[in-house]
């Protein structure tokens, strides 16, 4: 089929919006003294940080979010689709409402977090682990979406042939279930890591702010706007070329809609 | 055609409005301009819409173009950056004091406790005044977090969150989850607020800045007005 050249005309015009911005950045950037700028403690310190809590941010919303999406998909328990709405809630909270949220219920006072600090001197706010956890909360539900889709419009014949040949519940979801759901964690992960990446609000709000343990590429781009604006294009671009060379090899291998290639 | 149709009257939201003022503010007179708006828009029947943010951020604001009238800044020097009309004026001044959750659960006695290794302390970053401030002040403080406006200090205090932090004085006045870690002199005007015109109509509120009855409404919020020294 040829496609349609009005169809092809306002894809043009999305494609120019969202790039002209990454231009106008690479147009302001100091490219001379790039590598100088990229040297710096203050560039390499936020980026290691952020590789660090979005790695581990990646991994506890694998171990959290792979049995979630399966009970949504598979489980008919009551109250489904009010569970499914809280569990993305977080999408469309703006993250400073959710980093506040996160306080009153894991700082120091809030409604759990109290019990942490009495009983095991446990306290997130200040900490790395802090980072972590706003960063698990506001991405979350894009691993649970990309996952419960595939769970949902896969077919389950395979899953019940193999249980009607004798294989247990864990055995069916060891052999037949995960290796099958593999695409779509992939791209949840790839997803949800980089919302992780680029998360501010949430962390500002209940980690706080501080170089080396809580300040992430994101944090340490808005303050370095203020105070030496080529350093932060310098940061803005680590981000970017980050994401890329994640995304990128990611969208062969596993994002949905990949064609053979021609 | 579709898309710009839809964004063009959003566009024209932006022009210059007779009856009203925007004015651009630096956080920590959140607490203090609503009341002065009001004695103002009561005088002249002007009203006044506030934006309230870092000065270093609302600097680099205006100067991407924001549509501002007047500008109320915690540095004067940051004025430097921008095109202002007429000249500036300072009204009133504001000290920093070592603040801590009401009730002094950890038991913050001297300055001496902002260095210790246990306590949490939160400070403003560097980049806004009054950052820029706790670090003139000359003690010294292992901080856990570094925040991006003194009310973000201020909410990390009354929520409990941090055992001390360095706040102007008046946001201790107006938070009552928040009181002085002790009793502590007017040490400074560490800080002094400048008011500059954006554009012509603002002059006007310039000038009822340094009025009795803005300074009384200032002094009033815990403010030092006259002459800074």
């Amino acid at each position: 089929m040829r496609p349609p050249r009005p169809v092809l005309a306002v894809a043009t015009v999305a494609v120019v919006f969202l790039t002209l911005p990454v231009i106008g950045l690479a147009q302001r950037t100091p490219w001379s003294s790039l590598g100088d700028l990229l040297g710096r403690q203050s560039v390499v310190q936020p980026l290691v940080l952020s590789l660090t809590v979005s790695v581990a941010a990646a991994l506890v919303i694998v171990v959290l979010g792979t049995p979630l999406a399966w009970t949504l998909a598979r489980v008919d328990i009551p109250g489904r689709r009010i569970i499914r709405a809280l569990v993305l809630l977080p999408m469309v909270l703006p993250p400073v409402v959710g980093g506040t949220a996160l306080l009153f219920a894991l700082g120091r006072r809030g409604l759990v977090g109290q019990w942490l600090d009495r009983w095991f001197g446990l306290t997130l706010p200040f900490t790395t682990a802090g980072a972590v956890v706003a960063a698990v909360f506001v991405a979350l539900p894009f691993y649970v979406i990309a996952v419960e889709g595939a769970l949902e419009s896969g077919s389950d014949e395979l899953e019940q042939m193999a249980g009607t040949l004798g294989a247990g519940p864990l055995q069916v979801l060891r052999r037949i279930t995960l290796p099958r759901l593999l695409p779509a964690m992939g791209a949840g992960v790839a997803l949800a890591w980089a919302r992780a990446l680029g998360e501010f609000g949430a962390t500002i709000t209940f980690a706080g702010n501080l170089p080396g343990r809580t300040q992430t590429l994101p944090l340490a781009t808005f303050l370095a706007l203020e105070s030496d604006p080529e350093e932060a294009i310098a940061l803005s671009l680590v981000m970017l070329t980050v994401s890329l060379a994640v995304l990128i090899p990611m969208r062969d291998r596993w994002l949905p809609g990949r064609r053979p290639s021609r | 055609m579709v898309v710009a149709a839809l964004l063009l009257p959003l566009l024209a939201c932006t022009g210059p409005d007779s009856d009203s003022l925007t004015v651009f503010a630096a956080s920590s007179l959140t607490d203090v301009l609503p009341a002065l708006a009001d004695a103002y828009e009561a005088e002249t029947g002007i009203a006044v819409t506030a934006v309230y943010g870092g000065s270093n951020h609302l600097t680099g604001q205006l100067r991407d173009g924001a549509p501002a009238d007047v500008f109320l800044t915690a540095d004067a020097r940051l004025l430097g950056r921008l095109e202002t009309r007429g000249e500036t004026v300072d009204f009133a001044t504001n000290h920093l004091v070592v603040a801590v959750p009401a009730g002094n659960p950890a038991a913050v006695t001297g300055a001496s406790d902002l260095a210790r290794a246990d306590m949490r302390v939160v400070v403003c970053a560097e980049t806004v005044p009054c950052g820029a401030a706790t670090a003139r002040m000359g003690i010294v403080i292992e901080a856990d977090s570094r925040e991006i406006s003194v009310r973000a200090v201020l909410s990390r205090l009354a929520l409990g969150e941090a055992d001390a932090g360095v706040v102007y004085a008046t946001d201790v006045a107006a938070e009552p989850g928040v009181e002085l870690a002790w009793p502590q002199p007017e040490a400074c005007p560490c800080v002094v607020y400048a008011a500059a015109a954006i554009t012509d109509r603002a002059r006007s509120f310039i000038g009822f800045l340094t009025s009795p009855t803005a300074q009384e409404t200032l002094a009033l919020h815990g403010f030092s007005i006259g002459a800074p020294g």
